[in-house]
């Protein structure tokens, strides 16, 4: 062990040489692709929400990356379209995460457009579920005697209403909900999104020619 | 002692001996594996960059088909016309235009294409029709679905002209961009209102039947109206998920033109924990029976254009194959055979499946297949859905997708509060 200079350099060599592939290359081709046409920034309530829902850590429980159909059946659960980069275009960071112990939420808005529904269910998902296991999040709503003008009011069954006065959402909920309505990826992807179709386009190419191969013999 | 100590004894080995190795060659076979390893992984990078660009130029075609469907090209093309009118009209009104007498008037030979010519067709095309029509002198009563939402505006010109120059000796022809500019006026209305509101339409039609006046609106109007839109102090209102025009999306079941006896009998189904869905047993529980029958009736009697469009990669060809025939090799009868011709449903038990959409379906036949859907009646979905395979699956869900919505039922279909209440009363002492 006395030829440090060499060793060194072909380490340093070796890392570079990752950075450039894993880091650098993939960064530069995702960072031109921009944001996918379809997608809109973020509106200032909006925004206020995604804080709220990185605040809160909702990622830790639900992902941000629907899988495409030859991975996972999350179309058909309605989870959308498999995601591509553009689609995260305007987060930073990025919330994809990796657990899903709760849905994935990156097309919740088409699937439950409901804000008398999101706020129910944020104030306590068991008056929905009774087998939910998510936490209830009362600390976003208060408890008043009377609703005031431009209050929203939680829509409560029986059991879970307060026995006088009603609940009403804070700004933080309200904000959280309208970030969750505007998670919509109904739109098309880009036909260059960066997007692993699985072997589903290509098996259908190879079958489109063999078909094609059987008609002209 | 110290400098005997220092002193060396030759007969031991020397202690400030540093191990080291002499240089050697690598050996030639880890050369070849590395060498060969290099070939291989210059391969495997050649490999998958083929299968991508594989990819992109499926997916480039893919975009450009929905180009060409969205294109304002100029003449339309008879041939292509031909083929549009086979998969969308002949079904009912048969493959050279001629009709069934007494059910779907003809269109070869009809006074109305006639007179009315490719412009009135595409009008016809694009909102429906229902309720009574003469034509050629004979009266007909039915419910044509509307198709403006389904096709392009090209398609729809292409279909216009082939009806009209094709099996009619007509010489004009329509436009994709004409067929636009109707869709600009006419596109969200409701449907022609019988053979009495095309007679505004076409100069010169032969004396056409009184429409039906459409049923006035209870006084529970209102009260309905509050609960689509608002809900109550309990209850979300319904378009907040299903959509103001009740279309639905994702996995959210398009309600508009659903006999309202289905919709009354799903209700009381999640009521009683018949039929699964946390969100809707909830919302279920909140509402009275008069509530329930008040809001199918008024889901049934909805016309609203399709909100579904095909997304799950199934393979519509399948799809077709499955929903008009059926599969007997898998024991899979023909959808149409119970849910009506394109899936227009069969009041009061066989809901429409003509645009539903594809994830909502092929979530619930994933349901019927593993059981935790069972209240279909004589448990047939269970049976069906077993047999389809996870592709077929989704093949038919998008293959419904893509077809015309289903129109709004007639107030003979609606439920009325006496029957549905004993109906509710039986099903749910079967329990």
């Amino acid at each position: 062990m006395n030829r440090y200079l060499p060793l060194a350099i072909t380490a340093l060599a070796i890392l570079a040489m990752a950075t450039l592939f894993l880091v650098i290359a993939p960064g530069m081709q995702i960072g031109a692709q921009g944001p996918s046409p379809g997608l809109n920034p973020y509106t200032e309530a909006e925004a206020r929400g995604r804080d709220v829902y990185v605040s809160m850590g909702c990622l830790y429980c639900h992902s941000q990356q629907p899988r495409s159909i030859a991975q996972a059946p999350d179309a058909e659960r309605g989870w959308g379209r498999a995601s591509v980069a553009g689609d995260y275009a305007y987060d930073n960071p990025h919330q994809l995460g990796t657990m899903r112990t709760g849905p994935d939420l990156m097309d919740i808005g088409d699937r439950l457009p409901s804000q008398g529904w999101q706020l129910t269910h944020l104030y306590q998902p068991r008056a929905i579920s009774s087998w939910s296991i998510m936490p209830a999040y009362p600390y976003l709503f208060e408890h008043k005697d009377k609703a005031d003008p431009g209050d929203v009011v939680v829509k409560l069954p029986p059991a879970y209403a307060p026995k006088t006065g009603v609940i009403v959402a804070k700004q933080d909920a309200l904000d959280l909900v309208t970030y969750l309505q505007g998670m919509k990826r109904q739109y098309a992807p880009p036909a260059d999104g960066l997007r692993d179709d699985g072997y589903a386009l290509i098996a259908a190419e190879q079958q489109k020619q063999t078909d094609a191969a059987k008609a002209s013999n | 002692m110290m400098s005997d100590k220092m002193k060396k004894d030759p007969r031991l080995p020397d202690e400030t001996f540093e191990p080291f190795e002499e240089t050697r060659r690598i050996p030639l076979p880890v050369y070849w594996i590395a060498i060969a390893l290099a070939i291989w992984g210059v391969f495997m990078l050649v490999e998958t960059s083929h299968s991508t660009q594989v990819a992109d130029k499926a997916r480039a075609q893919l975009d450009k088909q929905e180009q060409t469907k969205t294109a304002q090209v100029s003449a339309p093309d008879p041939a292509a016309g031909k083929a549009l009118f086979s998969d969308n009209c002949a079904t009912c009104h048969g493959d050279a235009g001629e009709g069934v007498a007494g059910a779907f008037p003809p269109l070869h030979g009809s006074d109305v294409v006639k007179l009315g010519g490719a412009q009135a067709v595409t009008e016809i095309v694009m909102r429906g029709i229902g309720g009574p029509l003469n034509v050629n002198g004979e009266s007909y009563d039915g419910e044509m679905p509307a198709f403006g939402s389904v096709l392009s505006d090209k398609e729809i010109s292409e279909i216009a002209s082939y009806v009209a120059t094709g099996l009619n000796d007509g010489t004009k022809t329509i436009s994709a961009s004409e067929v636009a500019d109707i869709r600009k006026v006419s596109g969200d209305m409701d449907p022609w209102n019988g053979g009495a509101e095309l007679a505004g339409l076409i100069n010169g039609l032969p004396a056409q039947p009184d429409a039906k006046t459409p049923a006035a609106k209870g006084p529970d109007a209102k009260l309905v109206a509050q609960l689509v839109n608002e809900g109550t102090d309990t209850v979300w209102s319904c378009a907040s998920c299903h959509g103001e025009k009740g279309e639905g999306l994702e996995t959210v079941p398009r309600l508009a033109g659903l006999p309202a006896a289905y919709l009354v009998k799903q209700l009381h189904d999640f009521q009683k924990g018949a039929r699964f869905n946390d969100s809707m047993a909830y919302v279920a529980k909140g509402l009275s029976d008069r509530e329930i029958i008040d809001l199918a009736n008024y889901y049934a009697g909805m016309s609203s254009p399709s909100g579904a469009t095909p997304s799950l990669q199934g393979d519509l060809k399948r799809g077709a194959q499955l929903a008009k025939e059926g599969d007997w090799s898998i024991g899979v009868p023909a959808c149409f055979t119970c849910h009506g011709p394109s899936g227009i449903g069969v009041a009061p038990e066989f809901p429409g499946i003509a645009a539903q959409q594809p994830s909502y379906v092929a979530h619930q036949l994933a349901m019927w297949a593993g059981g935790a859907r069972h209240n279909s009646p004589l448990g047939l979905m269970a049976g069906i859905s077993k047999a389809l395979s996870d592709a077929d699956r989704r093949s038919v869900a998008d293959y419904l997708a893509s077809l015309p919505p289903v129109p709004g039922s007639k107030p003979a279909d609606m439920v009325a509060m006496t029957t549905s209440a004993s109906a509710a009363k039986e099903s749910s002492n079967d329990q």
